[in-house]
């Protein structure tokens, strides 16, 4: 009789899982260990990540559970864990803003006596070394940081007669007028999940109003109304109605931006170093094939300020494997370990003791121009609180659509301001 | 054994599993939105009913309750009919019947995450197959970027999840269709009745409890609609594809108002009750009609 | 109506079974029929197409030539990876030991349930319904955090256990649906003869209303496999080790931060399908006419 087999099955089944459940018994008892989540989940990512805590056991003999899952679930996960009183006892985080949140809701140990124990602030640049430091205390051990930059396809740019890069917001214009001229789209922009968008309103808020002004708004302390952010969002505006961006830019996502700079159809978009991790694996060369130029001056006597996220570790308070934890982020602060990962991601390795030479001639530029910034922010996202980048990246993506109604977007962010910050 | 004793042995075990695991949850969860918890932090406070008074005022909550009633009236219409006119064309040896029930039900097989990948890829404004068609036949002007439209992302979204949807519904009504004995509808038709009111007197009445299934499944799953959203517009272009679900995850998971989520999730569920057991009602009254 | 109407011709001549449902002789209800059957298959397959696409392209060419051209060789490189290097044996194994026992027991806690709604109703029996199908009105990242805390307290935590319980649990909700729908259109007639005759409710059920119950039966073995099998929220939440993971979380782990394995994704996603699509077709025999209500004849 048919339903016999299913029982059958069924009862197979429940046999079968209770060896399993057997068999995951024995492993739990194990204290030699640290547990970590994190997201760098793509496939080169992954490996390189699980090479270096390869290494990490083979130094140290403690093992480390990974527990990666996609990028996209990563947040509901490392919520539901912290939420249910199980957290990991280390995870990757970004730093900036969300690690704020964290440690404002009691989650995160300090590590202060980690960084005086193994004399960690020798190893980082000051402006990345500000990233770790939140409410006065140390959290973090910065990963990999990125950059973000006009990359450009260097052979649309060399057919097209460009040399130099634009130094001023006049020169930067008259080139966007020079590409357009020659039937190419001179900005790429893919803004379907809406970040990508941000740095064109960052660069342009930080070349304007300065990074100080910047903090304010980031904090909310300064309005979205403000003249200095209507001001950003006229110059913005401009290059939409110069037709410099590439049509419907919410339907493409910032690959396939990155698509049209290699296809020749677009000149350059902005956006971060993973770009180039991005082009390398569809065997495109640095140097030869793309490159990048710094965001332009706008005004003088503003700093210069390099913009980009730091991805960062950071640990659990209550860790069940409080000693394995500290010396893994340790570790993953060691040169040995950031010079990989930097290869691997197309990222900057914050330990300024790593060989520049492991840099391809893009990467190392970008290092260099970070070195000659006077100050490093987080992008928008990772600069303000969670909530209100909500809100933010929503206004971008709706000026992406529709720049015409930029000022309602300005109000209405306004009034997401007010309930965030209200607290 | 007496018949109580039966419907209590019966009933005991699943009730147990069912109100540990799903309903004692519930509640607890429903607990939160008195509070105003950011999900993370250990501490939170109690705040009553702010949380369903800031519903009332939230205008992009009264958006997710639109686009969300939109789907439901789609969601009611378009899988049943499509599934219906497949199960019926199918379920009598059609040649390569077996091959054609198959492909339509492979959607379902297929996991969501590559399903709204190439759904994507079916929808992009340069090389997408959609537009790529429109522009073959000579419809240009129509070629758009369905998911970055605001006008058009929350259809597009329906359409993809009712392609999936469909075959569900086409598997129960063919199972529906076995009550539906042959003997029945050939007594029918020699008795002269047309092929529509053969399928309007005899087959449709027959296969009202499966018909009662697709529909509350397609309410239900309207309601939780959260995947494919999720995977295709994350609710936007500015939340016209926000559904009461997504809205809710958003709010939870990137918002992190927590408390602020749950209060959502209290409402969704209540118009689920509600809906349901008005849809159930009408059901009987219809059986009772019919009798 | 039965009167006095002429009979066509096809009505006198012995029923063939591969005549098709109403399309009688007339050429033109035949090729709407095959119209529509076209167009419903051109429109299904489109997406599974680029599914397929997918898996033999490599990320480069999707880059450079967009997804729906043919890929300028058929390679097995995305198949090989995912095969290789995503520990797809594991994750596969765990898939088949929650989505099994998860399945039987929601199915048998659907016939329990549903036979008493249907057969055995009492007073609140209506609301009791109600309730348990409650199941199904929420989204269940709701449920998260609390069932996280449940099954980390019972000491469950990276276990099986708790896929297999809570899709148990919540597949109740959906199992008694169909399961309750289906009996009541099995006739009371038949259980009061079986009762005159002595039997108990156990008697009724597994030997008079299970076997002629197999079509619903079979919708839901091969609904409640697909969609515990195709569910990667759970063992997200509820597991850590890589080998408790199943076939979906291997999937969609392959998305990173910065980019996306789109080719070795859709091998995956192949791969992951096919034991789906092998339920379906093995069930399918029991969706056939005929075999159910055959007692009836009025």
């Amino acid at each position: 009789m048919k339903k016999q087999g299913m029982w059958t099955i069924g009862m197979v089944g429940l046999v079968g899982a209770l060896a399993m459940l057997l068999g995951a018994c024995g492993q739990s008892a194990n204290k030699s260990e640290v547990d970590v989540v994190h997201y760098f989940s793509d496939t080169l990512g992954k490996t390189t990540v699980t090479s270096i805590f390869d290494a990490f056991t083979k130094k140290t003999g403690i093992k480390v559970v990974d527990n990666t899952t996609g990028h996209e679930d990563f947040k509901t996960q490392i919520l539901v864990m912290l939420a249910a009183d199980n957290p990991p006892d280390a995870f990757s985080y970004w730093a900036g803003a969300r690690v704020q949140f964290v440690v404002d809701s009691g989650r995160l140990q300090p590590i202060d006596d980690l960084y005086k124990k193994d004399n960690l602030d020798t190893l980082l640049p000051p402006a990345i070394a500000a990233g770790t430091v939140y409410n006065g205390h140390k959290y973090l051990i910065p990963f990999g940081y990125h950059y973000a930059a006009l990359f450009y396809n260097s052979k649309t740019m060399q057919k097209l007669g460009i040399t130099q890069p634009p130094k001023t917001w006049n020169d930067f214009l008259a080139m966007c007028d020079k590409i357009k001229a020659a039937g190419v789209v001179p900005l790429a922009v893919g803004s379907k999940n809406r970040w990508p968008a941000q740095f064109w309103f960052d660069y342009l808020l930080l070349r304007t109003a300065g990074p100080e002004y910047r903090a304010r708004l980031m904090a909310g302390q300064a309005k979205y109304s403000d003249p200095e952010v209507v001001n950003v969002m006229k110059m913005w505006k401009v290059l939409w109605d110069k037709g410099y961006f590439v049509p419907n830019a919410n339907a493409y996502d910032w690959t396939d931006a990155a698509d049209q700079v290699a296809n020749g159809k677009a000149a350059m978009t902005l956006m971060g170093t993973w770009i180039t991790g991005y082009w390398n694996g569809n065997k495109l060369q640095p140097g030869t094939d793309y490159d990048f130029f710094p965001f332009p001056q706008i005004k003088d006597g503003v700093p210069n300020v390099a913009l980009g996220p730091i991805d960062g570790w950071v640990m659990s308070k209550n860790a069940k494997h409080a000693a394995g934890a500290l010396k893994l982020l340790s570790f993953l602060l060691d040169k040995g370990s950031q010079a990989p990962w930097a290869i691997g991601q197309g990222a900057l390795a914050p330990n300024k003791t790593v060989d520049p030479s492991i840099y391809n001639s893009v990467m190392k530029k970008a290092s260099e121009e970070v070195g000659a910034s006077e100050a490093f922010n987080f992008n928008y996202d990772l600069a303000t609180t969670p909530p209100m980048a909500e809100g933010g990246l929503t206004m971008f993506a709706e000026f992406m659509n529709n720049p015409s109604k930029s000022m309602n977007y300005l109000t209405e962010t306004d009034k997401v301001e007010q309930t965030v910050f209200k607290k | 054994m007496s018949r109580r004793l039966w419907t209590v042995a019966f009933l005991s075990v699943p009730l147990l599993a069912y109100t540990t695991i799903v309903i004692v949850p519930l509640f607890t969860s429903f607990y939160y939105s008195l509070t105003d918890w950011n999900g993370f932090s250990a501490q939170y406070h109690w705040v009553g009913l702010a949380n369903f008074a800031r519903i009332a005022s939230d205008p992009l909550f009264a958006n997710a309750i639109k686009n969300t009633a939109i789907w439901m009236a789609a969601a009611i219409v378009v899988p049943t009919a499509a599934g219906l006119a497949l199960a019926l064309m199918l379920h009598r040896g059609v040649r390569g019947a077996k091959f054609f029930k198959s492909l339509f039900y492979l959607p379902i097989c297929l996991a969501l995450a590559v399903v709204g990948q190439v759904w994507i890829w079916i929808y992009r404004p340069d090389w997408g197959l959609l537009d790529l068609i429109l522009r073959n036949i000579g419809l240009s002007n129509v070629a758009i970027a369905w998911l970055a439209d605001s006008t058009t992302a929350l259809g597009a979204i329906i359409l993809a999840w009712s392609w999936q949807q469909t075959g569900l519904a086409m598997v129960i009504f063919l199972a529906g269709l076995t009550a539906v004995s042959r003997e029945l509808t050939e007594a029918a038709e020699i008795d002269g009745a047309s092929y529509g009111q053969s399928l309007r007197r005899v087959v449709i009445p027959l296969l009202s409890p499966a018909t009662v299934v697709v529909v509350a499944l397609s309410i239900l799953n309207s309601l939780k609609s959260f995947d494919a959203v999720y995977i295709m517009t994350k609710g936007g272009p500015f939340h016209s594809s926000d559904t009461l679900a997504m809205f809710m995850y958003d709010v939870s998971f990137e918002s992190y108002y927590m408390g602020y989520g749950s209060a959502i999730s209290v409402v969704l569920f209540l118009i689920a009750m509600v809906v349901i057991t008005f849809y159930f009602r009408q059901v009987r009254a219809l059986e009772h009609l019919h009798e | 109506m039965s009167e006095g109407t002429p009979r066509q011709l096809s009505e006198v001549t012995p029923r063939r079974s591969k005549r098709l449902r109403g399309a009688r002789n007339s050429p033109v209800a035949r090729f709407f029929f095959y119209f529509f059957l076209i167009v419903f298959v051109l429109i299904y397959i489109a997406p599974a197409l680029g599914v397929i696409l997918t898996a033999f392209k490599s990320n480069a060419e999707i880059a450079s030539d967009g997804l729906w051209t043919l890929p300028h060789a058929l390679r097995f490189d995305n198949f090989v990876e995912a095969w290789v290097s995503g520990h797809v044996r594991i994750y596969a194994l765990n898939s088949v030991l929650v989505t099994i026992p998860a399945t039987a027991i929601s199915i048998l806690f659907g016939i329990l349930t549903g036979y008493v709604f249907s057969k055995l109703p009492f007073r609140g029996s209506e609301a009791l319904f109600i309730f348990v199908i409650a199941g199904m009105f929420f989204p269940p990242q709701i449920v998260l955090i609390p069932l996280f805390r449940f099954f980390n307290v019972v000491g469950l935590y990276d276990t099986l256990w708790p896929m297999i319980i809570v899709h148990s649990a919540f597949g109740l909700s959906i199992c008694t649906l169909i399961m309750r729908n289906f009996f009541s259109t099995i006739p009371t007639a038949m259980r009061e003869a079986a009762i005159i005759d002595g039997a108990h409710e156990l008697d009724i059920l597994s030997r008079i209303v299970l076997p002629v119950s197999l079509a619903p039966l079979a919708v839901l073995a091969t609904l409640q496999f697909t969609w515990i099998w195709n569910d990667f929220l759970y063992p997200i939440i509820f597991t850590k080790s890589d080998s408790m993971r199943t076939i979906m979380v291997g999937l969609i782990t392959l998305k990173g931060q910065y980019s996306v394995a789109y080719g070795v994704q859709g091998a995956m996603a192949v791969i992951a399908s096919i034991p789906t699509l092998l339920i379906f077709v093995f069930f399918q025999r029991y969706f056939i006419s005929g075999l159910t209500l055959g007692a009836v004849k009025g």
